[in-house]
């Protein structure tokens, strides 16, 4: 069997350089500064009409936090020429789906629609980009509306808190200490000249970027993105000046409670740089070494042979300025968090300390280009590469060509990275219990 | 020449439409035409019929295999499938487990197993190996006690989990009722029939079931047809024909009028309510589409009647839905659902049966059915960017036996789609004559209310059942007042049966210590009382400590994680009422409110102040429970502590579990010691 293997993994070796997919794509920039980019793929009738705006939970002031995801409410009650209320019905009555998520870093609204509704989702994005109605109304009606989508995602939610209490503990200054959904008394004080000043700071054309993508005509496109977005004025440059965190140099411990389960959590979390550095991607390829598989090196310790984990992961969260990261495990048959913490560590300091074997090695290049490959499967997830692409990493033509800094890096880096930012010193342990926070 | 002409077209356009006018919403355009592309289709001497649908956009290819064996009743061995299931690709005779996952890890692909399905993706240039694993591990399992005893192990874990998890009683109870426990649809794992499964078991049930017969294997992506079919002949060959065995189970019914079947799960938070009655409906009905169409505008999504009615409207719930499913093989189900909190359980009720009531008995208007049609259309249009989607509907036209050209004339049929034909299937499918209201939730709050919900004009009849679908009495709340015995006398009872009241006077403090053990620590707590109006708490946890409540008989305070909060106005009065070795020495008016059934029999409830409650056993006299209600940011919280285990430290009895509820799971108290009128001193409450 091991020959038999073996053979295999040379077949694999010279077969390597794969065809890749390549991601055809035209891109250009309006006299506002709108960035537009065109993807042509007429296989299947349906396109998608998205716009990415560079405003997240970040970009805001001391005591307005979540300003970025109640916007991204705000902005689906209606403007000039679309009635209050009737966002979806027009779109589901036009046969299309659509939604909008907010990170921490950007903004993302996107319609699916059959090809022939192309220029019903540019003006649905255009009216939202050069009036919106923001009133009292709205504002009063989505302050509501995010209370009761806190309340479902996170405290009633088994695990909900998790991310935000990673943000908390990992960071000082940064605003990504503070959850990205806000808090409410933050959202509660905000009045709506606060409102309209947001708006116009943020949600202009030089500060976001168009895809079209689909079953569409390159020019007639860009003759009607040119007649709904050609006339929406230009905004005032944006500034972003954050502040830098002091590293992390001594490991500590934070605890955390949820009312919603019933086995606990606990986890290893390190601060990590930003997603645009190289060292970012690196981390990617950790934690799919770490917890991808069930060969993976903490499943198969942990889940499947020392029966100590119900559940085990390595987690890279990716964010603009500062990733965080995350190594956790959920117990099994009562095994002690204290067990698990140093049973993950250990698989860590192998990261740290030895040379990954060159079979993993390629277990990993074969796994990232499996994920390439279907990353690409969707004509709507292209979109939303494309736009990330530009907005966050400032290039477009990653969508070909990310793959190619996967297969750039060696094993070598990959101790190191490790060795640079996964030290224990730099962790935070995280005990994440069932119940109630102890009353004050 | 040819371009010529396109170019002055798109000129031409341009021209017409050097303004757009973003005051009108634009009109679509000509509806795209439809491709919709065959499956290619051959057979296995097996009796596996294969489908390959090509599409070489991704050089990827996917395996999903698929037995339409009848239902199978499991029986009193419960979980045998969930097992198999599990058990299923974890290597093979010709290769071990790790050596298995190790390999498909290697070549980043997916594989996973059902009890009588499979799925195996990977890039085209690995999948003729990927496909040979699937194969191997489905035709030639090795299933090993060891990995038996593990999955097992998970199984029960899994349903210790979910014990008091409303959603999932609701659904077992429906299920049950709806079909009856023995029905394959109806039956469900608990721990006892997991237990009864051995290893031989799940290997009989492969043996059984896990044939080529009925089996269905659809391969999607970057492989030519030829080289598909060459790849399975070669590894599904060696799958042997067999007879799946087949047995009937008796047809299920409606009940013969609407009734509430109530489930009694304290703890619940929310009701869960679910309108259903069983439909016979098949895909290849005539009235289908008619069916999904009803539904969807009765309950189908956000823009539907029933969440515009009981969540935009009355703000009951966050979402209020129904659904409809299909079955060749047995009835399947319309269900009408919410979750509600507990205060507009029955209003909730009455508003669902309302909405099917009118769903059946009026005509929707063409603008629902209009924007309905628009909605199908789309999501049709949208589906077929998947290549998933053609393999499926090749599927479907198989195994539902459905007209060659379903799909190909879908939008027709649902274009053709009238008001009379919805109010149609609406009638036929939908009932708010013959439904069972599956209602779980808190008896003790929603019972009252519940019990006189009236529906037209007539009061609903309430059936009783336990967590299993069980009939049982209906819960014995009884609000009414024991009259032969008082409240002073239920407190009279309970000093005489843990040591009478002589002995408690000779008490000047207590002092207790407690463990419990808490997600992999240790929670510890102290407790000192003296009759003095002195007390202290002290939690740990794992050696720490985490809280400290100090009232030293006129000033109080809480410090929690180093931080320390002083005692207000009222929380000094309560300590002041509370602080004693035995509390309900100093209560003043206790009033008797009912007799309350509780896990170890009946016990008198007794209100000892606004805030507080205690349950003293009805036969042997000592506490068995106590409610404290507290302010939480706003919110009331009942607090619930449970005693038991009563055990004498110097001729006094003291109960030596406390079981205090977190939400949704206990923490059991041991006590490990007690002192009576040693180690306490006043330096501990300052």
């Amino acid at each position: 069997m091991r020959i038999k293997i073996y053979t295999i993994a040379l077949g694999l070796l010279l077969s390597f350089i794969g065809q890749a997919q390549e991601v055809e794509y035209t891109e250009y920039d309006l006299d506002n500064g709108l960035h537009v980019i065109l993807h042509q793929d007429n296989t299947a009738p349906v396109v998608t009409t998205s716009v990415m705006y560079h405003v997240g939970g970040k970009d805001r002031t001391e005591g307005r936090t979540g300003f970025a995801h109640f916007f991204e409410h705000l902005l689906f009650e209606g403007t000039k020429n679309i009635e209050r209320g009737k966002w979806f019905e027009i779109v589901s009555s036009n046969g299309g789906q659509n939604n909008a998520n907010t990170s921490q870093d950007r903004t993302y609204y996107y319609e699916v629609f059959p090809s022939n509704n192309l220029e019903l989702g540019l003006w649905m994005e255009s009216e939202r980009m050069l009036h919106p109605v923001i009133d009292q109304t709205g504002v009063d009606t989505q302050q509501e509306v995010v209370k009761e989508e806190k309340r479902l995602r996170y405290d009633n939610s088994p695990y909900g808190q998790f991310l935000p209490v990673l943000g908390k503990n990992l960071f000082d200054k940064h605003p990504y200490k503070d959850p990205n959904i806000g808090y409410m008394k933050d959202l509660d004080a905000a009045t709506l000249e606060d409102v309209k000043a947001y708006n116009k700071k943020y949600y202009v054309p030089n500060n976001a970027v168009l895809v079209v993508a689909g079953d569409i005509d390159i020019e007639k496109t860009k003759k009607m993105i040119k007649d709904y977005f050609g006339p929406i004025p230009k905004g005032e440059d944006i500034v972003r000046k954050y502040p830098v965190e002091k590293p992390i140099t001594t490991q500590r411990t934070a605890t955390a409670y949820d009312p919603n389960i019933q086995i606990p959590a606990t986890g290893l979390a390190y601060r990590t740089p930003g997603f645009k550095q190289r060292d970012s991607y690196v981390l990617q390829m950790i934690s799919t070494y770490l917890s991808d598989g069930k060969s993976s090196k903490l499943y198969k310790k942990m889940v499947d042979e020392q029966k100590q984990a119900l559940q085990v992961g390595a987690f890279s969260i990716p964010q603009e300025d500062y990733g965080m990261y995350l190594v956790f495990a959920i117990p099994l048959n009562n095994t002690d968090l204290g067990t698990l913490i140093s049973e993950m560590e250990e698989e860590v300091a192998k990261v740290r300390t030895e040379l990954i074997s060159e079979r993993d090695y390629q277990k990993l290049q074969n796994k990232f280009e499996n994920n390439f490959v279907n990353s690409n499967s969707s004509v709507q997830g292209i979109a939303s590469s494309l736009a990330t692409n530009y907005l966050l990493y400032g290039d477009t033509s990653l969508i070909n060509e990310e793959i190619e800094i996967y297969r750039s890096i060696t094993r070598e880096e990959i101790k190191k990275v490790a060795e640079k930012y996964l030290k224990p010193n730099q962790s935070v342990i995280i005990n994440y219990l069932p119940g109630e926070k102890p009353a004050n | 020449m040819k371009r010529l002409f396109i170019v002055l077209f798109v000129f031409t356009i341009v021209k017409t439409q050097a303004q757009v006018d973003r005051t009108q919403m634009p009109e679509p355009g000509p509806a795209p035409e439809i491709n919709l592309k065959d499956a290619q289709r051959f057979e296995l001497d097996n009796g596996l019929k294969v489908l390959v649908v090509e599409n070489h956009k991704l050089p990827r290819v996917s395996a999903q295999l698929t037995i339409d064996n009848n239902p199978i009743a499991e029986g009193d061995k419960a979980g045998v499938a969930s097992l198999l299931s599990s058990l299923l690709g974890n290597g093979s005779k010709n290769i071990s487990k790790d050596e298995f996952n190790e390999e498909i890890d290697f070549l980043g692909a997916r594989l996973s197993f059902g009890s009588q399905s499979a799925f195996a993706s990977s890039l085209s240039k690995y999948f003729p190996r990927v496909l040979e694993l699937m194969a191997d591990a489905a035709i030639n399992p090795n299933f090993t006690e060891e990995e038996f005893e593990k999955e097992k192990t998970k199984i029960i874990t899994g349903l210790k989990s979910e014990e008091k998890d409303v959603k999932a009683i609701s659904s077992r109870v429906q299920r049950a009722l709806a079909y009856g426990a023995k029905h394959p649809y109806g039956e469900f794992t608990t721990e006892e029939t997991v237990n009864n499964v051995k290893l031989a078991d799940v290997r009989n049930f492969y043996d059984s079931y896990f044939a080529p017969t009925n089996a269905y294997l659809i391969i999607i992506g970057d492989i030519n047809f030829e080289e598909a079919k060459e790849l399975v002949e070669k590894n599904f060959k060696p799958w042997t024909k067999r007879t799946v065995p087949s047995f009937g189970y008796s047809t299920p019914k409606d009940v013969q009028y609407t009734q509430i079947n109530f489930v009694d799960v304290p703890n619940a938070v929310q009701s869960e309510i679910t309108v259903e009655n069983l439909v016979n409906l098949k895909m290849s009905d005539p009235d289908y589409l008619a069916a999904l169409v009803a539904n969807q505008i009765l309950g189908g999504g956000g823009e539907a009647r029933l969440f515009l009615n009981l969540r935009e409207d009355k703000g009951y719930t966050y979402g209020s839905y129904s659904s409809i499913g299909n079955d060749k093989y047995a009835p399947s189900r319309f269900r009408a659902f919410a979750s509600v909190r507990n205060a507009v359980t029955d209003s909730s009720v009455v508003e669902i049966l309302n909405e099917i009531d009118k769903i059946t008995s009026k005509p929707v208007t063409e603008e629902e059915l209009k924007n309905t049609k628009a909605k199908y259309i789309g999501n049709f249009v949208l589906a077929l960017e998947r290549p998933e989607t053609i393999a499926q509907y090749a599927l479907n036209i198989e195994t539902e036996n459905l007209q060659k050209d379903f799909y190909k004339t879908y939008l027709e049929k649902i274009n053709a789609i009238t008001v009379e034909d919805v109010q149609k299937a609406a009638q036929k499918y939908f009932s708010s004559k013959n439904a069972r209201i599956v209602v779980v939730g808190k008896g003790s709050e929603v019972l009252e209310n519940l019990e006189k919900t009236k529906f037209n004009g007539k009061e609903l009849s309430i059936f009783y059942y336990d967590k299993y679908a069980n009939k049982v009495d209906k819960p014995d709340y009884s609000a009414e007042t024991p009259t032969d015995v008082t409240a002073a006398q239920v407190l009279e009872n309970y000093f005489k049966a843990i040591g009478g009241k002589d002995k408690l006077k000779d008490v000047s403090s207590v002092y207790m210590l407690a463990e419990a053990a808490f997600n992999g620590a240790t929670l510890g707590l102290v407790s000192k009382v003296t009759t003095k109006n002195q007390s202290l708490i002290e939690v740990s946890f794992g050696g720490m400590t985490a809280q400290k409540i100090v009232f030293d008989g006129t000033q109080g305070y809480v410090m929690a994680q180093g931080q320390r909060m002083d005692y207000d106005e009222k929380q000094i009065e309560a300590a002041k009422a509370e602080a004693h070795p035995f509390a309900e020495l100093k209560v003043e008016n206790p009033t008797l409110e009912k007799v309350e059934p509780y896990e170890g029999g009946k016990a008198y409830a007794v209100k000892l102040s606004d805030k507080k409650t205690a349950y003293f056993d009805t036969e042997s006299g000592l506490k068995v429970k106590e409610t404290t209600v507290q302010e939480q940011q706003g919110q009331k919280i009942t607090v619930t502590t449970n005693y038991s285990d009563y055990q004498e430290v110097k001729g006094i009895k003291f109960p030596f579990t406390i079981t205090q509820a977190l939400g949704p799971q206990n923490i059991d108290f041991k006590v490990k010691e007690i002192k009576i009128n040693e180690g306490v001193s006043d330096e501990d409450f300052k």
